[in-house]
């Protein structure tokens, strides 16, 4: 490798310790290490800005972008909180159906949406329930947020490491539906069980309690009807043209940015109050990132190292899948999975077409279910895990990290223990 | 006319306090917000803070689900105040109260308000709490209602 690859790599690990120990802002090392790499020409606007190969992926910024603005707008009708205290009169009160009915909702709703703004609607209304029942929200919290995990590996959207994968890897939205979200149907069954085993034998029914909780009016929580079915009919729309995209021929990143330019242009909803819902600093966050891979790429430090690891791993498919999922859980565990599947995919695409094209996208599968399941290990895994721990906090039920963790590595194990059997079954 | 034409008596509560019977008092007397003499000298519990306490964290994060609560158990949010102190109810950020001495213009008490965005000034002489100056009483005086 030439110097200027070696001060590349030098500079890419510094920006990722800052960014796994949060040192500093991960925006501004993600940055920082996109204005290294510019200013000693690891890269340069050219490569970063309009190859596809080693500069910033459009494609997943104008996705979580078009999705931000549908999700801002679908927050402000109080669907979510309509779901969620339908959800607890239809379990009567009772803790752990309340439970079972929280989680799965979560999980569907993490599906179409991000986890993170699933479990910022959910929590309030979680604890609302919980203090009518007199009981604890705090496994309640800890099992939406494992949930929310779990859920968002269903689909392409559903996960912001599913979408990259996807526009690096060519793989649609039905192709996610049908190598992805099988297992995850079984994993959520899986969890409830184990809901039960860690919780759920300890909750006891209140009658007088129960009726508290069937006082509440779910209906009172629409706050514009209207505005209510505009927002479910372009959700359902975009959903449709994801799952069409053989027919209609259009990228998830411009089905999502159409879906937002009809909320916006036909809803009440203006085009301040839409804009003022999008995380800039996540999609600047990913820009850097993109910019920081793409100049290992231009330097060549990703091809050598992906042609050590399909020298390393030919002929041995079993292994490299089972290590690339084990491997992304323990990693993911530790630190944000977003910047680990952006250094990770354009490796993984190269021993995907050195093992064969179609016949080796398991390890795609691998990647991703090892990237979202490994967020629940730890109560820093995953943005939504970091931002429940912060809503108990502020409403006086604070959950520790090992509180969190205890729980996260049990379900961690079975569920990334249960994908194995599943890959090496279904691909290998 | 000077700040001691204006000045009136000011209940004046301590950091221990119940929140509920700060409530009251700025019920009961139609008061924008009380003195709080604490630790570090004086400070202001806005009425708005003293209802901050009363509304759970989780409805003030989701104005959707306060529509959903009932008067029965907004009631109950109320009571569930039960003797928490003034302290408690305190913004995180410290707000100092706003002092001058009685000899203060009207339009120094005004640009004094304006400028710390509060209804009260307290008009302390000689070290002494004397009483304070609202903005309802400044505004009648300007105003010559």
């Amino acid at each position: 490798m030439t110097l200027l690859a070696w001060v590349s790599v030098a500079v890419f690990l510094a920006a990722y310790a800052l960014i796994a120990t949060e040192k500093v802002h991960r925006v501004a090392a993600a940055l920082g290490g996109a204005w290294v790499m510019l200013l000693i020409h690891a890269t340069n606007a050219e490569s970063a800005f309009f190859s596809e190969h080693s500069g910033i992926d459009w494609n997943v910024i104008f996705l979580l972008l078009g999705m931000m603005i549908i999700v801002g707008v679908l927050k402000q009708t109080g669907v979510f909180e309509y779901l969620a205290i339908w959800a607890a009169k239809r379990a009567r009160g009772r803790p752990f159906r309340l439970m079972v009915l929280l989680v799965l909702i979560t999980a569907g709703a993490s599906a179409l949406l991000d986890n993170v703004t699933t479990v910022l609607l959910i929590a309030p209304v979680t604890f609302l329930v919980c203090e009518r029942l007199a009981v604890s929200p705090v496994p309640f919290l800890i099992a939406e947020a494992l949930s929310s995990n779990i859920g968002g590996a269903a689909t392409l959207v559903g996960d912001p490491p599913n979408i990259i994968i996807a526009s690096r890897g060519g793989l649609s939205f039905n192709d996610f539906l049908i190598h992805m979200a099988p297992l995850v149907l079984v994993l959520m069954g899986v969890f409830v069980g184990l809901c039960w085993l860690m919780w759920g034998r300890t909750f006891r029914y209140d009658p007088e309690r129960a009726a508290e909780v069937m006082a509440l009016n779910e209906k009172e929580a629409i706050a514009d009807r209207k505005l209510l079915w505009q927002s479910l009919a372009v959700l359902g729309l975009v959903l449709a043209a994801f799952v069409l995209h053989p027919v209609l021929h259009y990228e998830p990143s411009v089905v999502a940015l159409l879906g937002a330019g009809v909320l916006v242009a036909f809803t009440k909803v203006t085009t301040e109050q839409s804009l003022a819902e999008v995380e800039w600093p996540t999609l600047v966050f990913f820009a850097g990132l993109f910019v920081m891979v793409g100049a290992l790429v231009h330097t060549g430090v990703i091809e050598q190292v992906s042609r050590a690891a399909v020298e390393a791993t030919a002929g041995q498919p079993e292994l490299t899948t089972m290590g690339l999922l084990f491997g992304s859980a323990v990693v993911s565990a530790i630190v944000d999975n977003i910047p680990f599947v952006a250094t990770m995919s354009p490796i993984v695409a190269e021993l995907v077409q050195a093992g064969g094209g179609e016949s080796a996208q398991v390890l795609w599968w691998a990647l991703a279910f090892g990237a979202d399941l490994g967020g629940n290990a730890t109560a820093v895994g995953a943005a939504a895990n970091v931002v429940v721990l912060g809503i108990a906090a502020r409403n006086g039920a604070p959950i520790s990290f090992w509180q969190f963790t205890k729980y996260g590595l049990i379900v961690t194990a079975v569920t990334v223990t249960l994908v194995a059997p599943y890959l090496w079954l279904r691909y290998l | 006319m000077r700040a001691r034409d204006l000045v009136a008596d000011y209940p004046v509560v301590t950091l221990d306090t119940p929140v509920l019977e700060a409530a009251r008092l700025l019920a009961e007397q139609d008061l924008p917000g009380l003195i709080v003499r604490g630790d570090e000298g004086l400070t202001i519990l806005p009425g708005t803070e003293a209802l901050r306490l009363a509304v759970p964290r989780y409805i003030m994060d989701d104005p959707a689900l306060a529509r959903v609560v009932d008067e029965a158990h907004a009631d109950k949010f109320l009571r569930a105040l039960g003797g928490r102190p003034v302290r408690e109810a305190l913004p995180g950020e410290r707000r100092d109260l706003p002092v001058t001495d009685p000899d203060a213009t009207v339009v120094e008490l005004a640009a004094l308000m304006a400028r710390t965005r509060s209804p009260l000034v307290a008009i302390v002489e000689s070290g002494e709490l004397i009483g304070a100056v609202t903005l309802q009483a400044l505004l009648d005086r300007m105003l010559g209602t």
